[in-house]
């Protein structure tokens, strides 16, 4: 068996690298460069910033990031490289946040125009023939589409889940898509360099950028909330106000205008948590990422980004399925 | 909430953004491909439904020709026993026929015989009767009268017919 031995001996010469790779990025990444007194590290020590960084127009790009006054202010970021940061370059570093109401395009939704324009190239390109007979690119976007309709039909019922899957799947794809495209390398080091240093990058992960799980919340909301009225008319509102046995004066009442309110609060923490729940995730990727890279430059980030792949997939697949969910809910005739 | 990097310019863009998504999506690739799914799906059943059909409509011609089938076999069945029940009421009957001849031949052998022995019988005593007289005149050496003996004659010659019969 030469054809095995030689993948065999392959494999092994594989291995033998990337651990050899490994050692050598630990030694010369953060922890060992400290630990043996090389210096300062392969990489520069990242910077972490919750907002999304303004990229155009170039004016505010500048004014947001420090641009144009850390040339000015060069002798300030001088200390920060030793490593010895005052609170004055600190605060030179970090970019000023965007503001509430100024508009600018960030990092965050270009990236997020990117995996638009892949998520639609992806899809029509895949109906693009409609042919009887799928060819295999075909067949695996509408196997994609057929698991997203089954799995909305199975949730909500065949009627209504013919209907709403667009959505949902739409959530899905968005979420899956952005956290994914995400992990290509060039979105980690495609940026916008002063003084050596990495101030914003070009592109980052949409779902670090707190308005697009908000946006994508709010959509999702307005969504589940539609379909409640659709199904109950103006008495889907008694759900949240349930005032009928209080108006007949009978004790229970209280109980009912009780959660009624619980009800109705929760109708809008959902939104937070959605919020929240995919904002902390993919953040939290992205910081692990660069903290792994940070301190072993090599092949340990690899698990990293297997790990990614895998919170990317859950966090779409829960997006869409709670949106279904909570629309089953709204949308199921419960008597109370 | 700045320091989150809530943004109400990005979040409108975000909205816009996923709206113009849903419905480039909905209209280039989730309705024709759906309705491209349920055509398939549409096709594969009456494709199926066809060939269930061809199954059973093969399998009742098949019926229809093992019954056209049965239907010649036991017609010839039925042909060859008639044909073998007149050959053989034929065959009784000729038979029958030739035995009818054969015994109508023999009665009328038999008669011809009886007929032939009569007059061989009938010859042989016309005859007789001279040889008779001739003989005795020979053995007597003197003519007779046959007109005296006739009686005589006759007499023995029934006598000897009667012997003879007997």
């Amino acid at each position: 068996m030469p054809a095995s031995a030689g993948a065999k001996r392959l494999l092994m010469a594989a291995g033998v690298g990337l651990l050899v790779l490994l050692v050598v990025g630990f030694v010369f990444g953060a922890i060992g460069s400290k630990m043996f007194g090389i210096g300062d590290g392969f990489l520069s020590k990242p910077e972490i910033h919750l907002p999304p960084q303004p990229i155009f127009p170039a004016s505010t790009r500048d004014y947001h990031l420090g641009l144009a006054e850390s040339s000015d202010k060069s002798h300030e970021t001088k200390p920060a490289e030793g490593g010895h940061e005052t609170t004055d370059s600190k605060e030179a570093h970090h970019s000023k946040p965007l503001g509430l109401t100024k508009f600018a395009v960030t990092n965050t939704l270009l990236s997020s125009w990117v995996a638009t324009i892949v998520i639609i190239i992806f899809f029509v390109a895949g109906a693009g023939k409609k042919s009887l007979i799928p060819g295999r690119f075909q067949a695996l976007v509408e196997t994609l589409l057929e698991t997203a309709i089954n799995f909305c039909e199975s949730v909500v019922g065949r009627e209504i889940g013919r209907k709403v899957f667009p959505v949902v799947a739409t959530i899905f794809f968005f979420v899956l898509f952005n956290a994914w495209l995400a992990l290509f390398p060039f979105y980690q080091f495609a940026g916008f360099v002063q003084d050596g240093e990495l101030k914003a990058h070009l592109l980052r992960s949409a779902g670090t950028d707190l308005n697009m799980p908000l946006a994508l919340a709010l959509i999702s909301f307005a969504f589940v909330e539609y379909w409640g009225f659709r199904a109950h008319g103006f008495g889907y509102l008694k759900k949240f106000f349930a005032l009928g046995n209080l108006f007949r004066l009978r004790p229970s009442g209280l109980i009912d205008v009780f959660v009624g309110f619980l009800e109705l609060i929760s109708e809008f923490v959902r939104v937070v948590s959605f919020t929240f729940r995919l904002f902390g995730n993919m953040t939290a990727g992205e910081i692990l990422v660069v903290m792994i890279t940070f301190l072993v430059p090599f092949v340990a980030a690899e698990f990293v980004f297997g790990l990614e792949l895998l919170v990317g997939l859950i966090q779409a697949i829960i997006f869409a399925a709670l949106t279904l969910v909570f629309l089953s809910v709204a949308v199921s005739h419960e008597e109370h | 909430m700045t320091e989150l990097g809530v943004n109400v310019p990005s979040l409108i863009a975000y909205l816009i953004n996923f709206l113009i998504l849903l419905g480039i999506l909905s209209v280039f690739a989730y309705k024709p491909l759906v309705r491209l799914m349920d055509q398939r799906a549409e096709r594969i059943r009456e494709s199926l439904e066809a060939a269930d059909q061809a199954r059973q409509e093969a399998a009742s011609s098949r019926e229809a020709v093992e019954e056209a089938l049965n239907e010649a076999r036991q017609q010839g069945q039925r042909l060859l026993d008639q044909t073998r029940e007149a050959a053989e009421r034929y065959r009784a009957e000729e038979m029958e026929r030739a035995r009818q001849e054969a015994d109508a031949f023999v009665l009328r052998a038999r008669a011809d015989i009886q007929r032939e022995r009569d007059a061989a019988i009938e010859e042989v005593r016309s005859n007789f009767g001279e040889l008779a007289i001739t003989a005795a005149e020979r053995v007597i050496g003197r003519t007779l009268d046959p007109r005296a003996h006739e009686d005589l004659i006759a007499q023995v010659l029934e006598e000897g017919a009667d012997l003879r019969r007997n």
